[in-house]
């Protein structure tokens, strides 16, 4: 059992599974920090329109940052429900980047025991294009990475 | 926030923009430019010895200020960032213009032209300086990333590309717009319909949600991103859905990009029927400018006739946004009302407004006499530029009577006698007869020299409309190296689920179709 977890999720179905497997890992009292990555190739979701007034623009931007400012906190709440029901401490980080960077850099800023994270979806499983899982990232993890099986 | 970025980036832009424009007022770069006009002349010395004077001038200035001035929150300081990004984007721009592209056409051409197509390679692919700038731009963004300084100037590059739009409105003629807006309402209208139509059909058949349906047909019918940007909300469209679209359409978009100038010629299509082929076919609206130049690089009929196109789309796009906003209600079972008239005011494109007061002003005369076709004008006075020392002389005038005699209609005879007694062409419809008299070869070459001349030296070209000409090819080529360095991967990766699917074969339909059909009915001019 581990008393500082580090749960790295970016919202995909993977990420379910390593909740789970977080809540179950840590011990008793102990604490659970979810570390939670907008992928940032959502800043180049207004691609190469030149069409529209900035006013358009701005709407567009707008209501896609509150529409996954609130999947992002629906997905935060589930996980801090299930922690508390643990008696987890429950802290959340949320960051844009590149989820293997940011993972990286994350990692080093506190000391966890382990880190969790949900493993890559299959390719028949429809869903986004946003690796967080990497050789580079096995690399350079400081402490330990446990990968939950893909959910079935 | 300060948006002003203390780095020596743009002063060394600036450095740079001087090094080129000395080098070539010196020229010790002669030797480069001679290989790259492969034996011919040079086509871009003038531009060579002017524009990187100015510009690198400006970009020193503000490089120094920018890098060792002191910076305060502030709207100055938010426009004044945007100047690195700008001048980033025009460097870019130069370079590929003035040296990449002539590189690759150098070695295209030394590989012989290809097959029977009378083409060389660059050509038939349309590697020419908008799309090696929009791939240059491409490569920027996905590899090295675009740099802080530059993030606020880049996204200014839009104001390129509508200043370009609201600038190419003084080159119409009434009867070209009256031609082009016909067929372009005509098109569009089946076109951007159809496709939504059929996309919604598809949709309801495969049971995605209205919100991706919605989002999906606008982005798939209307004008690609821009009208999934403008949809997205009002079908409250899921982030995952909106990600599926986008990159649907961007990656369709880049790929007609390169494939519809290959296809066009090979097909030989003329400038307009490309133009309308690729305003029509086209999803994403970038795309149909960058398609436009790259078939037609040195000019700017193509991007005349596709522009006509793609401000049809636009306008056609507050309609599609009302309709969908009312179909997703219905859809939804919702009762809230959708408040028309703030939709068309919000979603009404207010460039199009400077287009149309541009060939508003062109129509009074004000950058050329009023009877100019695309800054080409007829005129026979002092006033309208014809020079007295053009008028014919004696032994010519003697000549063309010596062979009036060989033509064999009164009206062409009738002609020559009143080009004989003024000494000049006298009107239009004779101006149109004399040029059919040269090319029908019927008088000798002599003749055929004196009637040329007299030809040319009553046609004479606009100064500000050359001007509006030069500065369009650069707004364009400026606005669109820019949007290339907003095109990610990232984005581009996200294609996928059923947006892929209905998008591939609702994209793959409409351009087969609209080639078919502009091929049948278009004709090769307007």
């Amino acid at each position: 059992m581990f008393n500082h977890v580090l749960l790295a999720s970016h919202g995909t179905t993977g990420a379910k599974a390593a909740e789970n497997m977080a809540i179950s890992t840590c011990t008793k009292g102990g604490s659970l920090t979810h570390l939670f990555v907008v992928p940032e190739f959502w800043q180049g979701m207004t691609g190469d329109d030149w069409l529209n007034n900035g006013s358009t623009r701005d709407q567009f931007r707008q209501y896609l940052e509150t529409e996954l400012g609130k999947e992002v906190d629906e997905h935060c709440a589930r996980v801090s429900r299930a922690a508390k029901q643990q008696e987890l401490h429950y802290n959340k980080a949320i960051t844009l980047g590149e989820p293997e960077k940011v993972l990286i850099q994350y990692s080093k800023t506190q000391n966890f025991d382990l880190i969790i994270m949900g493993s890559p979806r299959p390719k028949s499983v429809e869903g986004l294009r946003s690796k967080m899982l990497t050789k580079n990232l096995t690399h350079c993890l400081p402490i330990p990475l446990l990968i939950a099986p893909y959910p079935r | 926030m300060v948006y002003t970025q203390k780095t020596p980036a743009l002063f060394i832009i600036g450095l740079i923009m001087l090094a080129i424009w000395l080098l070539t007022e010196n020229g010790l770069i002669a030797p480069v430019l001679d290989h790259l006009a492969a034996g011919k002349e040079y086509r871009y010395t003038d531009e060579l010895t002017t524009i990187p004077l100015y510009f690198g001038s400006i970009a020193t200035l503000f490089g120094v200020w920018h890098w060792l001035g002191a910076h305060k929150e502030g709207s100055w300081d938010f426009y004044s960032s945007s100047i690195a990004g700008g001048m980033f984007i025009l460097l870019i721009t130069m370079l590929v213009r003035w040296f990449i592209a002539p590189e690759i056409a150098v070695i295209g051409t030394s590989f012989g032209k290809i097959g029977d197509t009378g083409k060389y390679i660059h050509e038939l692919l349309g590697l020419n300086y908008v799309v090696l700038g929009i791939v240059t731009g491409i490569i920027i963004v996905n590899v090295f990333k675009i740099p802080e300084w530059a993030k606020n100037g880049v996204r200014l590059s839009r104001l390129g590309l509508k200043t370009g739009v609201i600038l190419l409105g003084a080159l119409y003629s009434a009867a070209e717009l009256k031609n082009l807006g016909g067929l372009s309402i005509l098109m569009i209208g089946f076109f951007v319909l159809g496709s939504v139509g059929i996309v919604l059909w598809i949709g309801a058949r495969r049971n995605i949600p209205n919100s991706m349906g919605g989002v999906l047909s606008a982005g798939m019918g209307v004008c690609g991103v821009s009208a999934t940007v403008a949809v997205a909300p009002v079908v409250q469209a899921k982030p995952v859905e909106i990600a599926y679209t986008i990159g649907t359409i961007l990656i369709w978009g880049v790929a007609c990009m390169f494939l519809f100038p290959i296809i066009g010629n090979l097909l030989g299509m003329s400038y307009v029927q490309f133009g309308a082929w690729a305003g029509t076919g086209i999803l994403n609206s970038a795309q149909v400018a960058g398609a436009a130049l790259a078939y037609q690089p040195d000019g700017i009929e193509t991007l005349m006739v596709a522009e006509i196109f793609n401000i049809t789309r636009v306008l056609i796009l507050p309609v599609i946004v009302l309709w969908l906003a009312m179909w997703y209600v219905k859809r939804e079972g919702h009762t809230t009302n959708v408040n028309v008239g703030s939709v068309v005011i919000a979603k009404f494109p207010v460039f199009v407004l400077g287009f149309i007061l541009m060939f508003a002003l062109s129509t009074t005369g004000i950058f050329a006499p009023a009877n100019h076709y695309q800054g080409k004008y007829f005129g026979n006075t002092v006033e309208q530029g014809f020079k007295q020392e053009n008028l014919l002389q004696p032994e010519q005038t003697l000549l063309i009577q010596s062979e009036a005699n060989k033509i064999q209609r009164n009206d062409y005879q009738a002609v020559l006698e009143r080009l004989v007694v003024n000494g000049k062409i006298m009107s239009i419809e004779d101006d149109t007869a004399v040029r059919g008299l040269i090319n029908a070869r019927t008088l000798s070459p002599q003749a055929n020299d004196i009637l040329t001349a007299a030809h040319q030296s009553v046609r004479h070209t606009a100064k500000k409309i050359e001007t509006f000409r030069q500065w369009i090819t650069w707004l364009f080529a400026f606005g669109l190296v820019g949007l290339g360095m907003q095109i990610t991967v990232g984005s581009m990766k996200q294609a996928g689920g059923q947006p892929a699917v209905i998008g591939g074969i609702v994209g793959f339909v409409k351009a087969a179709l609209s080639l078919i059909v502009v091929m049948l009915l278009v004709s090769e001019t307007v």
